[in-house]
């Protein structure tokens, strides 16, 4: 006589070649057939055996009939749910996405320092690429003889051009450029603070983001034209401590919420007193690393109070206002930021290079 | 400047090693180029024995005072709160007093104050040979090569104290005379390098009874050369007008530490000071003497500066209170005297000092510049940082700042790059787009470069570049835009967006088959974009460059052309190395006339945006083909619908356009979809039908138009 075990281990192995709905079928009539089934067949056997076994071979034979219906049960269900639906799709083919261009790296800075800005209360204005050297330099206090002013450092403009771009401060009048002939590429987004004091009265706090130009041809690290933001921050009694303050929260909201600065006193014409300022470096907090070349540091900016001689030079009373401007450059935070090498990159608009950047 | 730390320490009792001490000099506006150490060298008798290093500093341009060992000695005396030993005060620092007089052995005369307001000089005996090695190797630390015992002494106290001084061998002087004149026009003369140069009458010289043997603040000449047979030189200390170095420096292309001193402001006090610490180390080293008396030619005395710092100015300034003490102690240390004593009769806000300023400090000129001194010193660091109240209201940002902002959403939206190119092209690249006009290109006076020798009037040049160079970097589907700034001669600066779209119209997937970027691609764009500033365009046919004929338009907005839109022409592509096959689409608008037409919209429908209330009742929808002449634009046909719209017809839209089978020769058949709609009732089949005749007849009588 087969035993239930013995059977067991048959219908498992019978099971494991089911591949259909039919052969689940036969399997199915092979072992629980009324007629004929192997487990039935067992029943009837066991009719046959000593009165004191039947009870614990029937037990057995009954589990072993459970056993396998719940089996054949289990494998229907799964012969279902593996079973193909008419014009099912592939679900991982690639999705139909809407295009969406990348931004250019300097625009993306530029918006976020914008955005910074405009919430510190600075308003976002901007001023002509061709300027004249009043606005560029005599204003700024860099008199014709200034040596920022030598033809290797400044691009001008040949033959005259219509001056009447519109601007916020409205056209260069025709008494301006009688005055003042020579038309050039400016070479600090400087000029516009000059332009929007001569048309506005303090308080100022402005912020001039823009395109400028120097006679430096390009390489790694030059580029004849950048781009800069300017800030100018005018009323009473504005101080150094202001000028440290609203650097510092744009810093730490720029760059990293522990960022510290370092003011280091420098020189430039239009601001007096004049500072260069660091920035710690986000990378090693400041204990150096390959980023800030083991310094800590990291060199983003120029700043200072506005040169009385400016003031004048728009028509203030420099006595009455104080304020502070600076000057930063957005490829250097860009190069900072990105860890960007060469600063031509940005404008070989190379699409490899376009679409690292953030969408 | 490189400034070796031993020499340094004949001035001050440096209390840093040379990396601390370049730190912090940092801190007070001395960027440190580098810091080297120096090895074992033969010290001077009155050096005590310490390392020795050299530090080289960045000197801003107005600090010349600071191109010298005093100058860092005296800021970091300052600094440090040290005592600054002066020149005459110690062992190593002896300056020999000399007798102001007229002397016999040479004449001395000043032919142009304007451009030399002093000069002093004295005669020496003196006997050629080596420096002592000491002098030699400081020297050799401070970057100057040591020549003979005369020449590194005048190198010496150059680097010492900053002054430029010249030693000429006095029997090469015609008439044993100094004149210091204009120089005359064509005049030349051998300079110490052994160039010849032509001179005029813009430079200054120092000349002899007949000829010019040095050029003034700059250089001098080979003729009246210290050499190894001189035995009697006159020793010149001059102070030479700023201006007037820096145009002869640039006017000959000759940049020396003469003419780097002078050209930022030399000091006119020591112009003596230089000949009587001359006239020391002349006989500490056993080099000669000086004999007769100093001739000191001063036709222009300077008067002595003094300004006032007020307490409440330097508090204003700084944003912080520093002690009296303070601010005196900085003072004094930099050399400025300062006296109190109108302090008690004025009123507290003007109360604080009076400073006079030293003749070597002369980029203090006011006010604010004695406050950078005490916040220098005071440190930066020390200052609070804090958040300046507003004053005002913000002011409005530029409205052109948003303006932009808007297109670039739109194009990015639209699956375009942003670009940015140079606004400098070349000016033969730029002729190639039909943009070669004379009078309307705008040149570079002095460019870097042919590459780099107009600015651009138009985007598209550089834009398309930046396609080719993409697409010579195996990429195919192009789309790219800028906005930037673009001029001309009669309109001047204006702001403009350019667009160009090559390869695929879509981005490729695997669903559809790919079909090339056409016409109404960036079509789609302009009037999406002119749409966002509540304008609508329309676009007339054209011929002009760089545009391929045939697929080519202008841009019209309220009867004005603010652009053009097209293929660029394949010639123009192949020129660039682009594939013949690849179609470039491009467009520029101007975003400066379009920001114009929206004003002026502004202004004659003020309010722009009301709302519309829904429609209450449905709209029935026709569709018609219709056969017409293949060259009448789609836009006029609607043009004609349009101007005799029948009642109830709230839209029309083409469909389809198709030309081959079934369709005449030269003609086209056009499909329009006209939707009906009444606001007070729900319109019958009759109605629309009467619509529809009507549209039918109209055009069939405009235009000869049947019905397919």
């Amino acid at each position: 006589m087969v035993d239930a075990a013995h059977l067991r281990a048959q219908f498992l192995a019978d099971l494991d070649g089911v591949a259909s709905d039919r052969d689940l079928q036969v399997v199915r009539d092979r072992y629980l057939a009324r007629k004929g089934g192997l487990v039935a067949r067992l029943l009837k056997e066991i009719a046959g055996t000593p009165a004191a076994d039947r009870p614990r071979l029937g037990q057995q034979a009954n589990a072993l009939k459970l056993d396998i219906e719940a089996n054949i049960a289990a494998r229907r269900e799964r012969l279902a749910a593996d079973r193909p639906v008419a014009g099912a799709i592939d679900v991982t083919l690639p999705g139909r996405r809407p295009a969406l261009g990348h931004r250019h790296p300097l625009t993306i800075v530029r918006a976020q320092m914008e955005a910074i800005f405009t919430r510190l209360g600075f308003a976002v204005v901007e001023g002509p690429e061709a300027e004249d050297e009043f606005h560029c330099f005599d204003a700024l206090n860099m008199p014709a003889s200034h040596p920022a002013r030598d033809m290797q450092d400044t691009l001008y403009l040949a033959g005259s051009m219509r001056g009447e771009a519109w601007t916020a401060t409205g056209p260069r009048s025709a008494d301006e450029q009688a005055r003042d002939p020579r038309t050039l590429l400016r070479t600090h987004t400087s000029s516009m603070q000059v332009r929007y004091m001569q048309a506005h009265e303090p308080p100022i706090r402005i912020v001039v983001p823009g395109t400028v130009y120097r006679r430096d041809n390009p390489d790694l690290t030059h580029s004849p034209m950048f781009h800069q933001m300017e800030g100018l921050l005018v009323g009473e009694r504005i101080s150094l401590a202001d000028l440290k303050g609203v650097l510092l929260t744009f810093a730490r909201e720029m760059f990293a919420p522990s960022s510290r600065l370092r003011f280091r006193p420098s020189f430039f014409p239009y601001t007096e007193p004049s500072a260069e300022v660091d920035i710690s470096c986000w990378a090693c907090e400041g204990a150096g690393c390959a980023q800030c070349k083991r310094t800590g540091w990291l060199e983003i900016l120029g700043c200072g109070m506005v040169h009385p001689a400016v003031f004048e030079a728009v028509g203030y009373d420099a006595e009455r206002y104080t304020g502070f401007a600076w000057g930063m450059g957005i490829e250097r935070i860009a190069i900072l930021k990105y860890g960007v090498e060469d600063i031509r990159l940005f404008f070989d608009n190379d699409l490899r290079f376009l679409e690292q950047f953030p969408i | 400047m490189r400034i070796p730390l031993g020499w340094l320490r004949d001035f001050v009792d440096v209390d840093l090693d040379a990396r601390a001490l370049a730190d912090a000099l940092a801190m007070r506006g001395f960027e440190t180029a580098s810091v080297d150490p120096l090895p074992a060298s033969p010290q001077p008798p009155w050096a005590k024995p310490a390392a020795d290093a050299v530090i080289d500093l960045e000197i801003t341009a107005n600090r010349p005072d600071c191109l010298s060992i005093l100058g860092i000695a005296r800021e970091t005396a300052t600094m440090r709160s040290l005592a600054l030993r002066l020149l005459g005060t110690a062992p190593g620092l002896e300056r020999k007093r000399l007798t102001a007089g007229e002397s016999d052995a040479v004449s001395v005369t000043i032919e142009a104050p304007d451009l030399c307001p002093r000069y002093a000089a004295v005669v020496a005996e003196v006997t050629i040979g080596p420096s002592p090695a000491w002098l030699a190797a400081r020297l050799e630390a401070a970057g100057v090569r040591s020549i003979n015992n005369i020449v590194d002494i005048t190198n010496y106290v150059l680097m010492e104290i900053g002054q430029p001084t010249h030693a000429f061998d006095l029997e090469r002087l015609d008439g044993r005379a100094l004149r210091i004149r204009r120089a005359r026009a064509g005049e030349t003369i051998t300079t110490l390098d052994g160039m010849a140069r032509t001179l005029d009458p813009e430079i200054l010289v120092i000349a002899d009874a007949e000829r010019a043997q040095a050029v003034a603040g700059v250089m001098g000449g080979g003729h009246s050369e210290v050499a190894s047979g001189t035995t009697r030189v006159v020793f010149e200390s001059a102070y030479f007008e700023p201006t007037g170095v820096r145009r002869t420096s640039k006017r000959l292309g000759l940049m020396t530490e003469a003419s780097a001193r002078f050209e930022r402001g030399g000091d006119v006090n020591a112009t003596i000071v230089a000949l009587e610490r001359i006239a020391a180390l002349l006989e500490s080293i056993g080099a000669g003497r000086v004999v007769g008396p100093l001739v000191d030619r001063c036709p222009v005395p300077r008067s002595v500066v003094r300004i006032r710092l007020r307490r409440q100015r330097l508090h204003d300034l700084l944003g912080v209170d520093v002690e009296d003490e303070e601010v005196v102690r900085i003072f004094e240390g930099l050399g400025f005297a300062t006296s109190v004593e109108w302090l008690l009769e004025v009123a507290p806000e003007q109360a604080g000092w009076d400073v006079t300023i030293p003749s070597f400090r002369v980029d203090v000129k006011r006010e604010a510049d004695l406050v950078e001194e005490i916040g220098r010193h005071y440190g930066y660091d020390r200052l609070p940082a804090v958040f300046p109240a507003p004053q005002a209201p913000p002011a409005p940002s530029d409205p052109r700042v948003a303006r932009d902002e808007h297109v670039r959403r739109i194009l990015l939206a639209a699956g375009l790059n942003e670009a940015v190119t140079y606004t400098f092209v070349e000016r033969g690249g730029q002729e190639a787009f039909g943009l070669g006009d004379a009078a309307e290109v705008v040149g570079i006076a002095n460019p870097l470069s042919g590459k780099f020798d107009v600015v651009r009037r138009s985007l598209l040049p550089g834009l398309v570049e930046a396609v080719a160079h993409n697409r010579r970097h195996e990429r195919r589907d192009i789309r790219l835009f800028e906005i930037g700034a673009r001029f001309s001669a009669s309109q001047g600066e204006n702001h403009a967006v350019a667009i160009a779209w090559t390869g695929a119209g879509a981005d490729p997937h695997w669903s559809r088959s790919g079909r090339d970027v056409d016409f109404f691609d960036v079509k789609g764009l302009v009037e999406q974009v002119a749409g966002a500033l509540g304008l609508s365009v329309t676009c007339e046919p054209t011929k002009t460059a760089p545009l391929a004929a045939g697929r080519a338009a202008t841009i019209v907005v309220d009867g004005a052309q603010v652009g053009a839109i097209g293929q660029i022409d394949p010639a123009i592509a192949a020129a660039r190395d682009l594939p013949s096959g690849d179609a470039i689409y491009v467009a520029e608008l101007d975003l400066d006339a379009l920001w114009a037409a929206r004003l002026v919209r502004e202004r004659t429908a003020p309010g722009t945006t009301r709302v519309a209330s829904l429609p209450r009742y449905p709209s029935v929808v026709r569709d018609l083909s219709l056969i017409v002449d293949e060259r009448l634009p789609a836009s006029t046909v609607r043009g004609t619908i349009l101007a005799h719209a029948p009642e109830g017809l709230v839209d029309v839209e083409f469909f389809d356009r198709y030309q081959g089978e079934g369709i005449p020769d030269a003609h086209v058949s056009l499909s329009l979809r006209l939707t009906f709609r009444s606001p007070e009732r729900t319109l019958t089949d009759a109605d629309v039908q009467q619509g529809v005749d009507a549209v039918l007849g109209r055009l069939g009588e405009v235009h000869g138009a049947v019905q397919r």
